[in-house]
């Protein structure tokens, strides 16, 4: 992508690791920056205030129990669409972080086309050109920059409302916003499951920002070779016979 | 209003002209809707704009603004030519059978006979019956002149108004109660209407000029048009069927012109011509623009009447039996005809009021204080006052309840007037323009200080703040009720006006004065003298018996002290009081008739007999025994008002019969009693009127043509134009190519609501009405700001565009009229936001005045627009 | 107190099941009759409105037309609409109708909003606005065929006509029908309104030389409780747009009651897939795996 993108969020990046403090172990690999890690945090933040508040409007009736957590439908209505403009801020930033390690290659087609037997578990280590992000982070990623712009665009017309944009853009709006939020409902589960209990060692990835080199070959090898400049499969390899040969061995060395 | 207007309901056909119901009368024209709902009526309006009113309209004719007698006199001819007349009516109940004086003649130059061009009056003596018996079928033979009526034998009509100078002062004037010409007691007349000396075949010849061609020439009324809204009109009397009746409904339309009175003029002798007068559904109609114009005008709020439209005395009148000879008129009538002549009982009334004013100080000795009256001596109409103001020859002025600034015309003439007056009361409710005429725009800090007039400002009640009566346009008293209390210090009317009065007489008591018995015997036995109750007064202005008196016929007493039922009690010899006989029957012993509340309605017609009180005598329809023929019996036997019930030899009905009740059908006594011929005029005798017995088309003074006509003659000749520096009258030739016109709108109220948001919310700026043509011509967009030029004055104000006023051919010219609502001024809640340019409308209308009523000319006047 | 069975409740916006008041005696189905052709403009009706809501003075500007300001407002929900109208033969036709919630029988504010009791029909036919409840998302704005709701910016709620249910609840007629001094506004049954209608127009027809006069109380609507009386009825656009057929967005009636659920349970399926995935296949550690003891300390700093 730009240089000038790169620059910025190189800039970014010391900016915030000069604030911040990212500790990695021996044995350990930087995973995300200070700066990445915030606005991770901060776009999740806003996301799921949008989203619990947009519940309130999505279907009232359904969530009446739940919106006088934002003191109410009204208020509710009120606050969603300032979420939403912080959520689509900090995502943009992000967006301009990631923009690199989101290009899609010709190893993430393949990755898809497998998607059933990784699912499954049928491999123990992802597919070798596994990068920093595999192609299921990145479809997620970009189903957000597709779902950024369509809030964006409707967020707008809705938040105007018919007056200014006509009973119709509006009517168009309210769909496609829905359809939308409805997606991306469904991928935080995905995101949240594989980040959390579905691949433990990951979430300290984007909290402390460290990695285990065991946690980067198993699912990022290509990324993994690339830092270390070791062969993942080597590694692991290695890892596995220093297990069976010494049991009370810990692979994360500290 | 001859009719009412529950009434206008039981209407075939309406013709709305000079005025504009459905903007100015909302609630009213709910009567107009009705009689579409329910009777399939149809209306015309004829309007320069096409208005609200015309919008709901079935025809919409676009005349030019003060061309309504051309219109009128063209829809006289066609009635005339395509007989659409009602010819017993017109016959029996009319003048038009009577014969006129040799000598009388008619305009063809623009002038009736007997103009003295140096005074710009007229000698009246020929325009007047001519004395002698039946000629029907028998040739015209030319009177000797000899053999007029002598004088003192007839009814005396000397109030030969001449427009400025009211004659009373002027020899001709001073002549009036001795030598003038009377109506002769025996009129010739011939029943044929084929004599041409007779009112009909005169008239005939008058209205023959006033062709289509020449409608559409002075109109600007395209001929087909013209044509078919004649024929719609007059199509009531298709045939000579008089079942169906049409009405003429007007307002300040036609009042405000130079030749006002002139026009409703036309329209009446339209309506006698068609038979439609007396009847249900018909009249000539006019629409008072304020809830209570009607009362005003009924309590003398008008220079030349005492209450009652009793004539107001003048210096000639030395005493009360010289101004009895000339304000009682005697029958004039052909010889096997009867007159009731009702105002033959003028000294009953008079000495009535005089009993009401100064009670036991009018006796007959001091001829019930007759002296005590004041005696005008010349036109002290509205814009005679702000002249003379204005040439420093009154120095204070009260304006309670009105906004003289605003009113016009020429406002800028009354803001200069003010300025030269010493001092300056008004009683209001808001600040007005009137209060504040020294911050009236381009006056400066320094100009201010020049001024020297003393301001006082009296905190007044509104109309929801007073109780009393309301006189609306069909001339119910209807009492209403306080909504809410004055609030702070303001003051109810009658409570400013006592305490003045009270105090002036204290002055008068202590300091004496030129004449002070008129104003220490003025009675004012009122319980609270300082605050009278209004209920006191209306008992008051009803009258009561000031001794015991019985009736012969039916020998029925009214003690001393009692209320009188109806004005056929009142006497001349000092027994009775009543402070306006029209009222006398409104609170009886009985009660207070005005306070009434029946809904009751059993003719079906909407009389509501038992709902307020009507004068006179709680009629409904004026004339009400022209809704029979001859023979008494109604012409449209559905809408039966009163009629001749052959076994009770009297006049029974729905409404109570406008006649003498026990006048036989066969004595043919005249439906218009007021007349002392007993007849309706077509022809208006001597000098009720100041500019012609037929009314004649005259251009406005400010016209963008010259008349048709008579060229020579263009305007009003009897009008005279104002002298001083401010008077300036524009000409086409000094680029006013444009037509104006003022109106009122439905959302305003005159100069008032301005001041209260929800009206203002309605229609918050002023604008003005340009047609769509000239404004491409002029490059005047929507909402873009115009200026309008007089030769006066300038307004300023957006421009509405509109395809509501076309442009018109007017005597072969392309010719444009545009509107200005008058409603705003300097002060108002957009004018204090400065959202307007705070100029007034009538500070573009010229001083000119009706010769007749002295109303100014507000219609129809010339100006140019630009962009501003 | 007489009335009070007329504004039972028969179906409330953006609720499930039966909604509370349903199948209650009902009296009649209530309607204004507005006959434009016997409206004069006076704006009685507006004044009327402005009054008794109490609602608070906004400012207009002159705008070329005798229009009180161009469309309704929150806080101005009756508004005459003047139009000028060239017929064929060159003249002028200044057509007048008062403009406010038509009350539909099938209301389209109701089928966009979300929100529970936000909008209430009641059995009479009116339908109101119940600002307690509305969310202000503004969705009645746009399924409005009439464009009719306001949105306040200040209280973030929507506001229109309310056909006085305040005044109809207690047997009186709504205010602007009081204030109407010509009796162009009626207000009565739907049944009476609609034969007072179509006699008009009958009259109209026959007597009057308007062929094409006719009653507006649209269909695809499943009628509105607010009728008129036109000049012409095969064109009410030109009377300051009504709509010849008026139609809700399909994007409110499809979609609020059978996508919105529907894909809203698909949406939960992310979540019920991940935990068939846990208890199927099991969560992937990073390889090799250790031991159960080091594993749960691994993460432990």
């Amino acid at each position: 992508m730009g240089t000038a993108i790169d620059r910025f969020d190189e800039k970014a990046r010391q900016t915030f690791d000069s604030i911040g403090r990212t500790e990695v172990y021996r044995g350990e690999l930087l995973r995300h920056s200070v700066y990445t890690r915030l606005l991770h945090w901060a776009v999740a933040l806003f996301f799921f205030l949008a989203l619990f508040t947009g519940f309130g409007i999505y279907l009232p009736w359904l969530f009446r129990w739940f919106t006088p957590v934002f003191g109410g439908g009204a208020l509710s209505r009120i606050l969603h669409p300032y979420f939403g403009v912080a959520f689509v801020f900090f995502f943009f930033f992000q967006m301009l972080n990631w923009l690199t390690p989101m290009i899609w290659c010709d190893g993430d087609s393949k990755w898809m086309r497998n998607i059933r037997r990784i699912a499954a578990s049928q491999e123990k280590l992802e597919p070798p050109d596994t990068g920093f992000f595999n192609a299921g982070q990145k479809a997620m990623f970009w189903e957000i920059v597709a779902g950024c712009i369509v809030y964006l665009i409707t967020g707008i017309i809705l938040w105007a409302g018919a007056r200014s944009f006509g009973a119709t853009a509006v009517a168009i709006s309210y769909v496609l916003h829905d359809l939308s939020a409805i997606i991306m409902l469904g991928g935080i589960f995905i995101h949240i499951y594989l980040s959390t209990i579905g691949e433990p060692g990951t979430f300290q990835a984007m909290t402390r920002g460290a990695v285990s080199e065991a946690w980067a070959w198993t699912f990022h090898p290509a990324w993994y070779k690339k830092v270390t400049g070791r062969d993942p499969r080597e590694d692991y390899e290695k890892a596995r016979q220093q297990q069976n040969t010494t049991p009370k061995a810990n692979s994360n060395p500290n | 209003m001859t009719n009412g207007w529950i009434d206008i309901k039981n209407t075939d056909m309406m013709l709305i002209m000079g005025g504009n119901p459905a903007e100015n009368h909302p609630c009213g024209f709910k009567w107009a809707i009705e009689a579409k709902l329910h009777r399939n009526a149809k209306t015309i309006v004829v309007d320069p704009r096409l208005t609200r009113t015309a919008a709901n309209a079935d025809m919409y004719v676009q005349i030019r603004a003060g061309s309504d007698i051309a219109f009128l006199g063209g829809v006289i001819n066609y009635a005339i030519q395509n007989n659409r007349i009602a010819h017993e009516y017109l016959v029996n109940y009319t003048n038009a059978a009577f014969l006129i004086k040799d000598g009388f003649k008619l305009p063809e130059d623009g002038l009736y006979s007997g103009f003295d061009a140096e005074k710009k009056t007229y000698d009246k003596s020929t325009w007047n019956y001519e004395e002698g018996g039946d000629l029907t079928g028998k040739p015209p033979a030319p009177t000797p002149e000899g053999q007029n009526a002598p004088a003192g034998q007839g009814a005396q009509h000397s109030d030969t108004g001449k427009g400025l100078g009211y004659q009373a002062a002027s020899p001709t004037g001073a002549k009036a109660g001795t030598g003038a010409p009377a109506l002769p007691p025996n009129i010739a007349f011939d029943l044929s209407l084929q004599h041409p000396r007779c009112v009909f075949q005169l008239m005939k010849k008058q209205y023959e000029r006033y062709t289509p061609e020449m409608v559409e020439r002075i109109t600007g009324i395209p001929q087909a048009e013209f044509l078919k809204a004649a024929d719609l009109f007059t199509s009531v009397r298709k045939d000579g069927d008089m079942k169906k009746v049409a009405t003429i409904i007007y307002a300040v339309g036609w009042t405000q012109h130079s030749f006002g009175t002139q026009i409703i003029r036309a329209a009446a002798m339209l309506q006698l011509l068609m038979g439609n007068v007396g009847r249900a559904g018909g009249g000539v109609n006019a629409l008072r623009g304020h809830s209570n114009i009607q009362g005003a005008t009924d309590m003398a709020g008008i220079f030349d009447i005492l209450p009652g439209y009793l004539k107001m005395p003048n210096p000639n009148d030395v005493d009360l039996a010289t101004y009895l000879k000339r304000a009682t008129p005697t029958v004039s009538k052909p010889d096997p005809w009867d007159s009731f002549n009702y105002w033959s009982n003028t000294p009953k009334f008079t000495v009535s009021l005089l009993k009401a004013m100064y009670g036991a100080a009018a006796t007959k000795d001091n001829d019930w204080a007759f002296n005590y009256l004041p005696k005008i001596d010349r036109n002290y109409s509205w814009v005679n006052i702000w002249n003379d103001m204005y040439e420093g020859k009154i120095k204070g002025i009260f304006a309670f309840g009105m906004n003289g600034v605003m009113i016009g015309p020429d406002s800028n003439k009354n803001i200069d007037a003010l300025k030269k007056a010493d001092w300056l009361v008004v009683c209001e409710i808001y600040p007005d323009e009137t209060s504040e005429f020294w911050r009236a725009p381009g006056i400066t800090a320094d100009d201010q200080k020049k001024i020297n007039t003393t301001v006082y400002r009296l905190p007044g009640a509104g109309f929801a703040e007073k109780d009393g009566t309301f006189v609306n346009s069909a001339r119910w008293l209807q009492w209403k009720n306080a909504a809410v209390p004055p609030p702070g210090l303001a003051r109810l009317d009658q409570e400013i006006l006592a305490t003045i009065f009270l105090k002036v007489r204290d002055l008068y008591k202590k300091e004496g004065g030129k004449f002070p018995d008129p104003v220490l015997n003025a009675t004012f036995a009122y319980t609270t003298p300082y605050n009278p109750s209004l209920s006191e007064v209306a008992k008051e202005l009803n009258g009561k018996a000031l001794a015991d008196i019985t009736d012969p016929k039916t020998n029925i007493t009214i003690k001393a002290g009692q209320q009188l039922p109806g004005f056929a009690w009142l006497k001349d010899d000092g027994t009775t009081s009543s402070g306006n006989w029209l009222y006398c029957g409104s609170w009886t012993e009985a009660g207070a008739m005005m306070q009434r509340r029946g809904t009751d309605d059993p003719s079906g017609l909407g009389i509501y007999p038992n709902w307020g009180w009507s004068w006179p005598m709680n009629r409904r329809v004026l004339y009400n025994r022209a809704s029979c023929d001859g023979g008494g019996k109604p012409w449209d036997p559905q809408r039966r008002q009163v009629w001749w019930d052959e076994a009770k030899q009297s006049w029974v009905g729905s409404d109570v019969p406008d006649f003498k009740p026990d006048s036989a059908p066969k004595d043919h006594m005249g439906p218009f009693i007021m007349n002392p011929e007993g007849i309706g005029r077509l022809f208006v005798p001597l000098g009720a009127m100041a500019d012609g017995p037929f009314p004649e088309y005259y251009e406005p003074i400010e016209s963008p043509i010259a008349n048709p006509l008579h060229p020579a003659q263009s305007s009003n000749p009897v009008v005279k134009k104002y002298k001083t520096d401010m008077d300036k009258y524009g000409t086409l030739d000094q680029g006013f190519n444009v037509v104006c016109t003022t109106y009122r709108l439905t959302e305003h109220y005159h100069y008032w609501t301005k001041n209260n948001p929800m009206n203002v919310q309605l229609v918050p700026e002023p604008f003005v009405e340009v047609p769509a043509e000239l404004a491409d011509r002029m490059g005047i967009r929507g909402g873009e700001k115009v200026r309008v030029t007089s030769a006066r004055a300038h307004y300023i104000a957006k421009a509405m565009v509109t395809r509501r006023i076309r442009p018109m051919k007017i005597d072969g010219k392309e010719t444009f009229q545009i509107g200005i609502p008058i409603h705003w001024g300097f002060r108002g809640i957009s004018e204090d936001e400065d959202r307007t340019a705070k100029t007034l409308a009538n500070q573009l209308t010229p001083t000119v005045i009706d010769p007749n009523a002295f109303t100014p000319e507000f219609k129809g006047f010339l100006v140019k627009i630009e962009k501003v | 107190m007489t009335d009070r069975k007329t504004l039972q409740t028969e179906k409330i916006s953006g609720h499930s099941g039966p909604s509370p008041g349903l199948g209650m005696q009902r009296d009649f189905e209530v309607c204004k009759l507005v006959d434009t052709t016997t409206c004069i403009g006076c704006k009685a009706c507006e004044v009327a409105c402005v009054e008794w809501n109490d609602m608070p003075f906004g400012m207009t500007t002159f705008d070329n037309t005798y229009q009180t300001m161009p469309e309704t407002r929150w806080n101005f929900w009756n508004l005459i609409k003047f139009n000028e109208h060239q017929r064929e033969d060159g003249t002028i036709q200044w057509l007048m109708r008062k403009d406010q919630c038509m009350h539909c029988a099938d209301p389209g504010c109701m089928a966009a909003c979300p929100a529970d009791g936000a909008i209430v029909k009641y059995t009479n036919g009116i339908v109101d606005f119940n600002q307690e409840n509305c969310i202000g998302c503004e969705f009645c704005v746009s399924g409005c065929p009439f464009n009719i709701p306001r949105f306040n910016p200040g209280t973030k709620k929507v506001y229109k006509c309310t056909l006085c249910s305040d005044r109809v609840g207690e047997g009186l007629e709504p205010a602007c029908i009081k204030a109407c001094p010509t009796g162009c506004l009626k207000f009565g049954s739907k049944d009476d309104m609609k034969f007072i209608a179509n006699e008009r127009a009958r009259q109209l027809k026959e007597n009057f030389g308007m062929e094409n006069a006719g009653v507006y109380d649209p269909q695809s609507v499943g009628g509105t409780h607010v009728i008129y009386v036109l000049h012409d009825a095969t064109d009410p656009e030109r009377y300051g747009g009504l709509p010849k057929n008026p139609t809700i967005p399909w994007s409110y009636t499809v979609w609020k009651w059978l996508f919105k659920p529907v894909l809203g349970a698909f949406a939960l399926f992310g979540g019920l897939g991940v935990l068939m995935h846990y208890v199927s296949v099991g969560p992937r550690r990073p390889q090799p795996e250790p031991p159960e003891k080091e594993a749960a300390n691994g993460n432990g700093d």
